[in-house]
């Protein structure tokens, strides 16, 4: 062992030069560097986005013939498929990698010089704004088509393709109404041992759903003095009331399940004695009941609130090869231009009319997810969104403080 | 390559070189190991290096937890972290015991499994033993997750919510926590996948021992458990060692099943605790963790070196005669089979059962007949069920997902097995000298290695061309390449301990009757290690054609493998479809096991003739 790693020593000090070459990491500047500047100029993106003229792009597109997206879903690929049958010249070719490895391999080729991917659509706010916006590793694009019927929030500084959000579900076989009002009662002896979750660590949006519930502490300290009209005392070594809900969650036998499926189920199935309250993804919860005979109830109102809303952004890669394709593919997936809230929209949605209307928002419209649009009808599975209090995952606390709500996770759990 | 011309201009050619080469080319296995070395420096060291690197220095994600901190920059911030802080406890000890425990706990049941079959199908007569040896390697090629799942089917109690499992539905018994999840789950359910090394090994030694020996201590009055301690053991030591380091390295960096089984009650392991790290694109963290598990294999293999290093080794495959008479099992013979076939229906038919099942079933869970659906297999799309993914054979991009898969898988195979027998070669002539060690020690780091670095680190290093070396970033070549490497610590240990029990004298002979080294490895050395070649052919071919973190990083529409199509579905958590493509990936797996087998088996006898 000893000579092993004599020898890595050895290696180590020869070949330091050839290893690390490639991965020079860029710090941001001002303005873009010089070759990303010249493409940005040319493919009229990013700083130079000025004035979109549709038909240019349209014709540029075709030319252009196909368009490379990495994205966090598999249902990308089905929206590529219609999108071909309008435009047949251009080939959509989707990578469903997750969030996690979107981000992975994104950043892995582009410090190696390699510029693949046209389009990035996927959830992780903090990821996404600090490590790729910030790093010019993509430009922000809102098609002229659509920017006035988004709102601020869902275009500036990121566009948002879909919303989504962590939700709280009870089984309506078991109760009449919601059984809680507060989400301190979560952590009473009731129901100890009857509260799951999905896995913070498994994927990135469920753990911005419980980092932003820590991150509203304030809140958090004003709800618990409404559930028990008492001052929260605070346990040893817990920074504040979001940490504090937190950790008596956790110490109250919180059930951690793989998956969101998993999570709808456990609370949503048929024929349960005593089915656990569930925090999970609203997709599952609403598509579920539907799909699958399940009978989960969205609680709402609940004190301080109802859930944690997290975007999927969508962006245009950095030097992307075909940038005139990927803003055409980008302004299809966020719907026909013309969309207006009176339109009735009809199931099967990815046929006939219905995906005319909804084009590349088809394969989301029955998954509990709501379109930026302001004008996109509102799908059944979300019909309660707007009466819902959910609070939004802020990018800037997920970069500084979701390691820190992760480490906090992590120790609690394992104790 | 047999005709005279060719043979006497091989012999000019050394005549040439001769004087040069004479005593290096008595010695391949030097010539062997400076390529290996230069070899293995730039495709396994160097990805090491750079992961002790990251650990070292400060990370993206650090400068989140340490504002004012520089990307880059030196530090001991991971170690401290680990290994001196108030997240020791919680993110390294207990994960770190509890891996360890895992590791040994299934390593002993899965030896005493895997070596309890290797006999009784090699040595015995049992019946059907063509068929049974064949299927009883299933459970391996079946996702360890399947059985997991199995598991969880009839185990599961009330704890995780949804349907409680068959034996509490059925029986009103609610099952404690400690035998839904856990420990004892993980462990049954890990052993049940992983004695397949140890039966692959133990069957291929104990089909080299020559039943001669065995009956040469009974005459000498041995007791049979004399001749057990005394004769079997010594001999099928290197394949127990192998089996031992194999299996407890493989078991305690596992990932599915205890993240199904272990979450519920927080039962967390070291590659659970990685994972979730690397998720959070922590790297720094998640590498040291990852070093962790490097160094213990490290310290598993040179205490199998001590222990089999002090004993002479046994070498069995001699020139001469060779026969082996099979014990008569009697009385036991009915209750074995039992057995067996009791073992088969539990831990094959049932699991492959329920996957195929649940592929008809329009909803999970429930087994009516109007639920019954082909719909994930033949339907067109539909878009009201499973966000309108039409079934997989309608699906254009399974036909090139199988074709490449397979691709994969049997290239790798051939490779593997190559490499593995000439790296056998090279550390047992060797043997006993640092350089031996060495290139067993290299070899063998891969298999601890977290997939998803090993490719994120593959893919900076070869996306620019090195030296002679074009850019391989997006080609199926360096997805080979990578499985390859990975797949390196298993065929060099089936070379390792098939070539252990070669006898020195026979190449020898022939090399001193100035028999090239590439004749006497194809005529000799090949043939008698036969079966350990075999084992690792199929050992890879099934990892390669199983192989899902290394790869999703390096695919494209173009090379997308059945594992990455898998992997899709079971994130859109449309099971009935990730079910049923892992369902044909299985079939694919035992049709071409049962294939190279008939194959090899047919091949290596008319070597054998021509030998």
């Amino acid at each position: 062992m000893k000579k092993t790693i004599l020898f890595l020593l050895v290696v180590f000090m020869l070949f330091p030069a050839a290893v690390f070459a490639g991965g020079s990491k860029e710090k941001p500047k001002e303005g873009y560097p010089p070759e990303m500047d010249a493409w940005a100029k040319d493919a009229k993106l990013g700083i130079y986005d000025k004035d979109q003229d549709w038909d240019e792009i349209i014709e540029k597109a075709k030319q252009e013939g196909s368009v490379v997206v990495y994205a966090s879903s598999s249902r990308i690929a089905s929206a590529g498929a219609e999108f071909s049958k309008i435009y047949p010249e251009i080939k959509v070719e989707s990578f469903d990698l997750g969030s996690v490895k979107t981000f992975e391999k994104t950043i892995q080729e582009q410090d190696a010089g390699l510029y693949n991917a046209d389009i990035i659509t996927t959830g992780g706010s903090g990821n996404y704004y600090f490590e790729l916006l910030e790093k010019n590793r993509i430009v922000n694009f809102v098609p002229s088509t659509h920017a006035d019927n988004i709102s601020r929030e869902n275009k500036d500084p990121l566009l948002v393709r879909i919303n989504e959000a962590i939700v709280f579900m009870y089984n309506m076989e078991n109760h009449e109404s919601q059984p809680i009002n507060n989400l301190w009662e979560l952590t009473t002896e009731k129901y100890r041992g009857k509260v799951v979750i999905k896995n913070p660590l498994a994927s990135l949006s469920n753990l911005m759903g419980i980092a932003t519930i820590v991150q509203h502490a304030d809140e958090m300290e004003k709800a618990y003095k409404k559930f028990s009209g008492e001052k929260l005392v605070l346990s040893e070594g817990v920074p504040d009331a979001g940490y504090e809900w937190l950790y008596r969650l956790i110490h109250n036998d919180l059930v951690i399940l793989k998956s969101g499926g998993g999570v709808a189920k456990a609370s949503g199935q048929k024929g349960q004695k005593n089915a656990p309250i569930a925090i999970g993804p609203l997709a599952y919860g609403a598509s579920y009941n539907r799909n699958k005979d399940y009978v989960n109830g969205i609680m709402f109102p609940l004190e301080p609130a109802d859930g944690v809303i997290y975007p999927t952004y969508m962006s245009i890669a950095r030097q992307a090869p075909h940038p005139n394709a990927a803003k055409l593919f980008t302004a299809y997936l966020l719907g026909n231009p013309d969309v207006t809230s009176d339109m009735k929209i009809e199931e099967p949605y990815t046929e006939g009319e219905s995906v005319k209307i909804l084009q590349g928002m088809a394969p989301y419209y029955f998954a509990g997810a709501m379109s930026p649009l302001k004008t996109m009808p509102v799908a059944p599975d979300v019909k309660d969104w707007d009466k819902m209090n959910m609070w939004t995952v802020d990018p800037e606390f997920m970069w500084y403080d979701g390691p820190k709500v992760q480490d906090f996770w992590m120790k609690e759990t394992a104790e | 390559m047999d005709s005279p011309f060719s043979i006497n201009r091989e012999i000019q050619m050394q005549q040439k070189i001769q004087f040069y080469t004479s005593k290096l080319k008595s010695k391949p296995e030097i010539i062997l190991s400076i390529i290996f070395v230069a070899v293995f420096a730039f495709l396994i060291v160097v990805p090491f290096v750079q992961m002790i690197y990251t650990t070292l220095t400060y990370q993206s994600y650090d400068l989140r937890l340490e504002r004012g901190a520089e990307e880059g920059a030196f530090t001991l911030f991971h170690y401290k972290r680990m290994f001196n802080s108030d997240l020791t406890q919680s993110l390294f000890l207990k994960p770190f015991l509890n891996s360890i425990k895992v590791g040994v706990s299934v390593t002993l049941i899965a030896m005493v499994v895997g070596s309890l079959l290797a006999w009784l199908f090699v040595r015995t007569d049992i019946p059907y033993r063509k068929f049974f040896q064949t299927i009883i390697v299933v459970p391996y090629m079946i996702p360890s997750w399947v059985i997991a799942l199995a598991w969880q089917l009839f185990f599961q109690n009330t704890r995780t919510g949804g349907h409680a499992g068959v034996i509490t539905s059925l029986f009103g018994l609610n099952i404690p926590d400690w035998l839904s999840y856990g420990f004892i789950p993980i462990v049954i359910c890990l052993a049940l996948h992983y004695y397949s090394y140890t039966f692959l090994l133990m069957s291929g030694a104990l089909r080299t021992i020559d039943s001669e020996l065995e009956e040469a201590g009974a005459i000498e009055g041995m007791t049979r458990s004399q001749i057990l301690r005394k004769i079997t053991f010594p001999l099928v030591l290197p394949a127990l060692g192998s089996s031992f380091v194999l299996t407890v390295t493989r078991s305690m960096g596992t990932f599915g099943t205890p993240a199904l089984l272990g979450l519920p009650v927080r039962f967390f392991t070291i590659p659970t605790q990685i994972y979730a790290m690397i998720n959070a694109r922590n790297m720094g963290d998640g590498f040291v963790l990852a070093l962790v598990l490097i160094i213990l294999a490290a310290t598993f293999i040179s205490i199998n070196n001590k222990i089999i290093g002090v004993r002479k080794s046994f070498v069995t495959m001699k020139g001469k005669g060779f026969r082996s008479s099979p014990m008569k099992l009697g009385k036991l013979r009915p209750f074995l089979i039992a057995a067996l076939v009791i073992l088969i229906v539990c831990l094959i038919v049932f699991p492959i059962v329920m996957l195929a099942l649940s592929t008809f079933m329009l909803l999970p869970d429930d087994y009516s007949f109007s639920n019954f659906t082909t719909h994930f297999w033949t339907g067109e799309s539909d878009a009201t069920i499973s966000s309108g993914e039409p079934g997989v054979f309608k699906n254009k991009g399974i036909i090139g997902g199988i074709f490449n898969s397979i691709k994969l898988g049997v290239i790798a195979a051939v490779v593997n097995a190559f490499l593995g027998l000439l790296i056998g070669y090279t550390v047992v002539k060797n043997r006993g000298t640092k350089l031996s060690q060495l290139i067993e020690g290299i070899a063998f780091a891969p298999y601890v290695f977290p997939s998803i670095a090993f490719s994120a680190i593959y893919l900076s290093m070869f996306s620019r061309s090195v030296g002679p070396i074009p850019a391989l970033y997006g080609t199926f070549s360096l997805m080979v390449l990578i499985v390859i490497v990975k797949n390196l610590p298993f065929s060099s240990r089936s070379g390792i301990s098939a070539m252990l029990q070669v006898d020195k004298s026979l190449e020898e002979t022939a090399s001193i009757q100035g028999i090239p080294f590439v004749k006497r490895f194809r005529f000799i050395i090949l043939p008698l290690c036969k079966s350990g070649f075999l084992s690792g052919m199929i050992l890879t071919f099934i990892t390669a054609m199983r192989e899902l973190s290394l790869v999703i990083l390096l695919v494209t529409p173009s090379t997308r493998l059945l594992t990455t199509m898998i992997f899709a579905y079971e994130t859109q958590e449309q099971e009935q479809h990730s079910n049923a493509v892992t369902l044909i990936l299985l079939m694919i797996i035992i049709i071409a096991n049962v294939l190279i087998r008939v194959f090899v088996n047919r091949k290596s006898e008319n070597t054998m003739n021509l030998g």
